[in-house]
Formats: structure tokens, sequence, C-alpha cells
């Protein structure tokens, strides 16, 4: 559904998107992730064609950016970062004037507006000025916009900024159901929001990208971050010694009176085999615990690198001498 | 079209929704009246030569001038610049309208606004149609008049809101810009050389309006108008188009 080839941002002194490629196939949700200024909101305004690429290719539905902005702007419904509305109009007018900038055929625009207000549960303020809504309802007046003409592709960045818990949930609950049907691409720095929504995760960091895979695969990526901590009634170095000899098991952590802690490669999953080893051995098995690294792990490991290069920039040294 | 309308329904809802509308309008007004009454009181002393009221009334004073060289600029500052400002241009441009349909969906509904303007100035009209037998030919022709120059400081007041993001400075450089294109005609008797002299006389306003205000629709009036009208706004499409993401 969408193609992404090379795309590259070049502003004057620097890239802020460099050559990142991607494909999202149709119905699929996908996570955008990245520390702020990384390059998110960029590769996105690229992709609706409110920002011309400095090079590389954007394509949705088969459509090219470049050649039919129109085409492409039809196929996608937008929810910009600040969720910019017009204070003037009326919930109800404004989305009555999207759907007829949108393109919605007249005689469906009641219909489509009673309906996606329902939905994008702004019914309650319909007679309101936009102007007068707290953050929560102007965020959800926004989706409803950007949904208004039933678009393949949705387009949603950092939907749940500012929001209250209660309407995170909410609104979180509100793109799952709505990746069922449109093809969604949603950027976030809240890790939590990708696992839960997104069934594919990209993470972006200095403009590059850096990891493309399912929360899962990202995570099974990241060798020796699992562990599996074990309490055995067991001889020490023996055990020790045979948990070490267990295929999978990275690194062995003895920390006394028959706890260990097993680093685990990838995604192998050891409990099985330290039960069957207890049994053969006639240890005790007390206690066995397995932690999963978690996608802000993954996420961390990947994008920290620029704290630690920023703490031996010439600057400081420059400040110290 | 029907997203075109849409443009310019939302744009007057805009206009009518703030209170810059209404302080436009009470000052147009006030003005409008002030000019009237002070014509009115010139053309009846005795000792003044006989003149129709309303070709004083259209551009023959410099308070016509003086108000809308304000005015426009403060119509046209919002347009774009305050679309860019809060963001909405961002969700606009994503939108599948073409970017020359914005730009003419904003122009559209300025005029309309400044039409609006306009429309209480009949009262004086019907005033001195009710007092004296008036000939309504060089009245029309001159609201044509004004319609015409309506266009044109529009188009430049639109081009400037394109360019920036603050609707102050999309006033102020409007209102330079059309100082210096009313004043090209003004300067006409400084230059020399029958060319130049020509070119200065082609472009006076002031003579335009006073042609229209006579009765005369010189066909040269209406294409310099029409044409520069047509040019600032393809310039404002391509602003809009060249400043997108910024």
């Amino acid at each position: 559904m969408i193609e992404v080839e090379g795309l590259t941002k070049r502003f004057v002194d620097r890239d802020a998107v460099a050559n990142v490629s991607f494909f999202v196939p149709e119905g699929e949700v996908l996570g955008f992730l990245g520390p702020n200024g990384a390059g998110k909101t960029t590769t996105m305004r690229m992709i609706t064609g409110f920002l011309p690429a400095t090079s590389g290719r954007v394509r949705v539905a088969g459509l090219d950016v470049a050649r039919d902005p129109l085409g492409v702007r039809a196929r996608i419904g937008y929810l910009p970062e600040n969720v910019a509305l017009y204070p003037e109009m009326r919930v109800e007018e404004y989305l009555r004037f999207r759907a007829a900038v949108e393109g919605v055929p007249r005689g469906e625009v009641k219909a489509r507006v009673d309906e996606t207000s329902e939905r994008c549960m702004v019914s309650d303020v319909r007679r309101q000025l936009v102007g007068t809504l707290s953050k929560g309802y102007r965020q959800r007046v926004g989706l409803a916009g950007a949904l208004i003409h039933r678009p393949a592709v949705l387009i949603l960045d950092e939907p749940t900024v500012g929001l209250d818990p209660r309407q995170i949930v909410k609104i979180r609950e509100l793109i799952t159901e709505l990746g069922r049907e449109h093809t969604v691409i949603l950027s976030t720095h809240i890790l939590p929001e990708v696992e839960q929504v997104c069934r594919r995760v990209l993470i972006i960091d200095d403009g590059k990208l850096v990891a493309d895979g399912t929360p899962e695969q990202l995570r099974g990526g990241l060798s020796g971050a699992a562990e599996l901590a074990v309490q055995l009634e067991a001889p020490e170095a023996e055990a020790r010694a045979a948990l070490a000899a267990l295929p999978g098991a990275a690194d062995v952590r003895g920390e006394g009176s028959g706890r260990f802690r097993v680093a685990v490669d990838g995604t192998s999953d050891l409990r099985r085999e330290v039960f069957k080893l207890a049994v053969a051995r006639g240890w005790v098995l007390l206690e066995m615990a397995q932690t999963v690294p978690s996608l802000e792990d993954v996420f961390l490991r990947l994008t920290t690198h620029d704290a630690e290069a920023g703490s031996e920039s010439p600057v400081e040294e420059v400040a110290n001498a | 079209m029907r997203k075109l309308f849409a443009l310019v329904q939302r744009e007057l809802l805009a206009y009518f929704s703030s209170p810059l509308a209404y302080v436009v309008l009470t000052a147009f007004l006030f003005i409008n009246g002030y000019v009237f009454y002070l014509i009115v009181a010139f053309l009846n002393n005795p000792q003044v030569q006989a003149m129709a009221p309303l070709r004083l009334m259209f551009g023959g004073t410099i308070f016509f001038w003086l108000y809308l060289l304000f005015v426009v600029p403060v119509i046209t500052m919002r347009l774009l610049a305050e679309e860019r400002r809060t963001g909405t241009l961002e969700v606009l441009l994503t939108s599948p309208v073409s970017e020359g349909q914005v730009v003419i969906g904003k122009f559209l509904a300025a005029f309309v606004f400044y039409l609006f303007l306009w429309l209480p100035t009949w009262v004086y009209v019907a005033i001195l149609a009710s007092h004296a037998k008036i000939d309504f030919g060089p009245v029309w022709t001159g609201y044509l008049g004004i319609a015409l120059l309506g266009l044109l400081f529009l188009s430049i007041g639109l081009l400037t809101s394109a360019l920036v993001r603050n609707q102050i400075i999309a006033a102020i450089l409007a209102f330079a810009v059309l100082v210096v294109v009313f004043s090209l005609g003004l300067v006409e008797s400084l230059a020399t050389g029958a060319a130049l002299k020509g070119a200065l006389g082609y472009m006076n306003l002031w003579g335009h309006m006073d042609d229209f205000a006579k009765g005369i629709v010189d066909t040269r009036h209406v294409v310099y108008d029409l044409s520069l009208t047509g040019l600032f706004l393809f310039l404002a499409s391509k602003a809009l188009e060249a400043s997108k993401g910024r």
C-alpha cells in the first residue's frame, strides 16, 4: 500500500531523513518510533506530499506522490502532530467542511459526519465551537476529520500526545479498530502504545532506519537481553557448568545459595531444558522466572548512541580546557 | 467546484465570526459617511462648479484611496499567513485540493467580503436619488471600477499573505506594495521621456477610477486590472507551493 524507497530530506546543513526505505502492506498498523527530532514527522510529511523529498520515491496505492499529488492526497487521511483546527467553526461545520474538501459525495456528507462523530466520540460536542474544546476532544475532532472520507491510508502523527490516561486508552482502542479497515502509520515515542496497537515497528534515529520488524522480532534480535532466573538445590559448580552447557545459554552468573542468572540468546526459551536437567540430575527446582526484554530495552539500545556521543563532544572539551 | 465553494464558505464564516469584520465595516461606514457629508456640503456652495457627487465619492478624493490602501491589507493579511502559523495549512494542503484552488477560494471570499463592505454605500445613492435626478450609468460603472480595483488590491494582499507566517508582517508588506502600485501613476508628471510617461500614465489608478466614475469603461483599464490580478494570484499559488512544509 505504501512504498518508500531511498527517501531523503536534506535541510540546509544536515539530512533530516537519510535514505529510508520500507513497505507497508494493505491493512497493516505500522508503528513509527524514534526519539524527538529523529525525523518521524519529516518522513510522514513527505509521504503525504506536504514536504517535497530531496530524493527518493514514495508511492501510495501505486501512485507516485511527486507525480500525482492530488491522487495521493485523496487516499490519505492525515492527522498532523499539532492537530490544527479552525477555532471559529463548530465541530459539525468543521467536519462538513472537511468532507467537502476531501471529496465526499454531497448526498453522503450528513451520514458520514454522523457516523464519524459517533465513532470518534465527539457526538456530544457537535454544536460546540472548536476553539472551546479540551485537548482530548480537539484530538478526536482532528481524527474524525482525517477519517471522514474513509481513506485507504491513515497517517497519525503522535495521536495520543497531551491526552489524559483514559483518553489515551480510548484513542488506542479506536486506532486498533481502524487498523481493521485502513492501513495505518502511527508515530509515537510512547513504547507501550506501539506494543498494544502495532503489528510492525520501524525505529528511526537521527534520520536513519535502525530497526524494522514485529515487536517480537525486535526483542528477539537483541541478544543477551532475555534472562532466566533459576534457583536450584544442587552443588554450585556442577549446576553452573550444566546450565552453561545448555544450547542457547550465553552466560551464567551465580548469585549464591543456588541462585543463577542465565543470559539467553535471542528468543530461545530454556525453561523446558532447565526443568529436564533438574529432573535428570535429581536436583530440586525451587524457582524459575524468565524475563523478556521490553521494546523499551530495544529502543534504548538502538537510539542512545547520541547521548554517549554528546558527552564527549568537542564543545565540552573546549569548555573544560 | 464544490471544494472551491466549501473553501469560500469557510473563509466567509471566518470573516464574519471575527470582530475584525465588524471593526472594518464600522470604520468604513464612518469614513464614507463623513466623506459623503463633506462632498455634499462642498457642492452646496453656489460658487463651486457643479459636479456629480458620486464622481467625487468614487475615487475623487484622497480619503477613498487612503482608506482602500489600509483596509485591503487588513482584509487579506489573515488569509494564508494565519493558516500557516496555526498549522491548518498542513491539513488543507494534504487534502485533495490544489494550491491554486486554495488561493482562488481565499481570493473569492475576500472579494465577497470587499463587495459587502461597499454594499451600504448604496444608501448614499438612494439619498441623492431621492433629492435629484441622477444618471445611473456612471453609478454602475463607478461600482465596476471599485470592483476591479478591489480584485487588483486583494490579489496583492493575498500574495504577501502567502509569503509570510505573521499576519501583521503580511499586512505591512501588502500596504508597501499597494502604495507603490498606487503611486506609480502619480509620478507620471515627474517622468521624462514619452515612453515612460505613457507607461506610467497607463498605470495611473486614480485616472482609471476617475474614468469609471465618469461613466467611461475603458478596456485598457479593465485589462490592466485583470491581468495584474491574474499575475498576483499565480504568484500567490506558486509561493504557496514553494513554502510547503516550511
